[in-house]
């Protein structure tokens, strides 16, 4: 579905990310793990069409061109990006309402803004309350269904996890886990590795914008090379 | 007469109004001044004179010259922001102001320096309600900019181009990967608020009966103090502050003298940047986003 190829970022002077060869097929979760700059964001924000970047994107066999986010969510590629990036002054329907922005289907699309609000009932609660009054949770469940709402074919999630309590962060991750049975596509962008393992079938580990293993879940996770260096220890 | 002095100031809020809600259209979304607006008010209120003086009815010199403010946006958008969006913010600004005065040079050059006067037959009507005298042309301002405001509302809170359009005011790279073409609806934000500025204009030039090149500046320098009041990023802070100051310089100049007019509204502005920066309705000081 998502092939890159030699992949290259550079923030003026800085080179966030070197040669990145990436691969994810259709129904996959994969995460991208590493420590605070190690390129995972960067790579996903390149993905969803808002860095200029060298290499290649191809999304369903088509040439992705850098910048053009509008176009690549149209592809059917959403991102949520990393701090949730809600629409604080409006409020959580209207959110849900930007989620369909680009759908032809309205009326359909607007069952599907009511399906949303059924399935996160929180939310349904606060349908008419300002997005900003939320928790970071409630802001993360919003973020994700939003993006749901525009039927995206592969979904990037970028450490939805941070800032969240430990017991959101499994409510999350298994929500996560549950996107593979409605057969969507997720790259998941974490720090929290070994978490994120139980939950995906392949992850990529970055250092410094360069990719140091891949492989599958599994295999990353039983291998005790890596648990001390990059999965925070055995337990 | 207190009362006549409310519906006169009430008039003149209403054009603070739509001239500060077309500024706060631009300045809310892209966070830049554009000072061309006050020559497009200009323009807009030159277009709408001259349709009617040649004998066109008032809706087709408020279409004219609303269309006519849109064209010029257009251009201004195009030549004076887009090539320049990248840059700091003070170059755009600088620009558009480069736009405003090239405007007002092409004005005086079309219709000359002299104020243009509209013959008395024009809206000479005046109805009494009770106390209060209030001209034709008054009761068409209130109700236009009542009209007016309402179908901005309307756009921006209740239609998918509207909550794009304030989708990018508050976070363009959001709006981006939610699919909104954050170029398309900076255009969009120009011709809405050159339109306002065009309509505004033809409003206050009939209702005045008289026109010079230089009525953008006076008015346009009003707007900025409207929309500075009522909150630079709240589109809704014109609407409380535009009646607001139009009352207030009404009142100066009938209990005061008109050379204390400009000390209340600029001293008013002066104050509002001073102790609550955000504006009347600004809200928190977190909430806002770049400032000017």
């Amino acid at each position: 579905m998502l092939t890159i190829k030699g992949l290259e970022v550079r923030y003026g002077a800085i080179t966030a990310v070197r040669g990145v060869d990436l691969e994810i097929r259709k129904g996959e979760i994969v995460a991208l793990l590493g420590a605070n700059g190690a390129g995972k964001s960067t790579i996903a924000r390149s993905i969803a069409g808002l860095l200029p970047f060298q290499g290649e994107i191809a999304f369903e066999g088509e040439r992705l061109t850098p910048g053009t986010a509008e176009k690549n969510l149209r592809r059917g590629i959403a991102l949520v990006p990393e701090g949730r990036g809600i629409l604080a002054r409006m409020t959580v329907h209207e959110n849900l309402l930007m989620g369909i922005y680009t759908r032809s289907d309205k009326s359909a699309a607007m069952a599907d803004v009511d399906k949303m609000l059924e399935r996160f009932p929180i939310l349904g609660k606060r349908r008419d309350g300002l997005a900003s009054l939320l928790s970071g949770g409630e802001q993360q469940m919003l973020a994700i269904g939003r993006a749901l709402l525009s039927k995206p074919k592969l979904l990037l999630l970028d450490e939805p996890s941070l800032g969240l309590a430990p017991l959101m962060t499994a409510s999350l991750f298994s929500m996560i886990a549950q996107f593979r049975d409605e057969g969507l596509t997720v790259l998941l962008v974490e720090q929290k590795a070994r978490q994120t393992l139980k939950i995906v079938d392949r992850a990529y580990l970055l250092e410094t914008g360069r990719v140091v293993t891949s492989g599958s879940a599994e295999a990353l996770i039983n291998d005790p090379t890596l648990s001390e260096a990059f999965l925070g220890g055995t337990h | 007469m207190l009362i006549q002095q409310l519906v006169n100031g009430l008039t003149l809020g209403a054009v603070y109004t739509l001239l500060a809600l077309s500024f706060s259209l631009v300045m809310g979304i892209l966070g830049i001044l554009n000072l061309a607006i006050a020559e497009l008010f200009m323009i807009g209120g030159y277009l709408g004179f001259t349709l009617i003086t040649a004998g066109f009815p008032l809706p087709v010199a408020v279409l004219g010259g609303m269309l006519g403010a849109a064209a010029i946006a257009i251009a201004i958008e195009k030549i004076g922001y887009q090539p320049l969006r990248d840059a700091p913010l003070v170059t755009p600004m600088l620009s558009t102001l480069g736009f405003s005065i090239i405007l007002q040079n092409v004005a005086t050059n079309i219709w000359g320096s002299d104020p243009a006067q509209l013959p008395d037959e024009y809206f000479g009507k005046q109805y009494a309600l009770g106390p209060i005298n209030i001209g034709e042309m008054q009761l068409i301002v209130l109700v236009a900019t009542v009209v007016l405001v309402a179908v901005v509302a309307y756009i921006v809170q209740k239609t998918p181009m509207g909550r794009a359009l304030r989708a990018v005011a508050e976070n363009r790279e959001v709006a981006r990967i939610l699919g909104v073409s954050a170029d398309r609806l900076t255009m969009l934000a120009f011709i809405l608020s050159g339109s306002l500025a065009g309509v505004a204009g033809v409003l206050i030039a009939l209702h005045y009966g008289t026109i010079t090149p230089y009525l953008g500046v006076e008015i346009g320098l009003k707007a900025i103090a409207v929309m500075v009041i009522g909150g630079t990023r709240q589109i809704w802070g014109a609407l409380v502050a535009g009646p607001l100051i139009g009352i207030a310089e009404v009142l100066t100049v009938a209990y005061g003298g008109s050379q204390v007019r400009d000390f209340v509204v600029y001293g008013f502005m002066i104050l509002i940047l001073l102790l609550r920066p955000q504006g009347l309705l600004g809200g928190a000081r977190s909430d806002q986003g770049q400032r000017v």
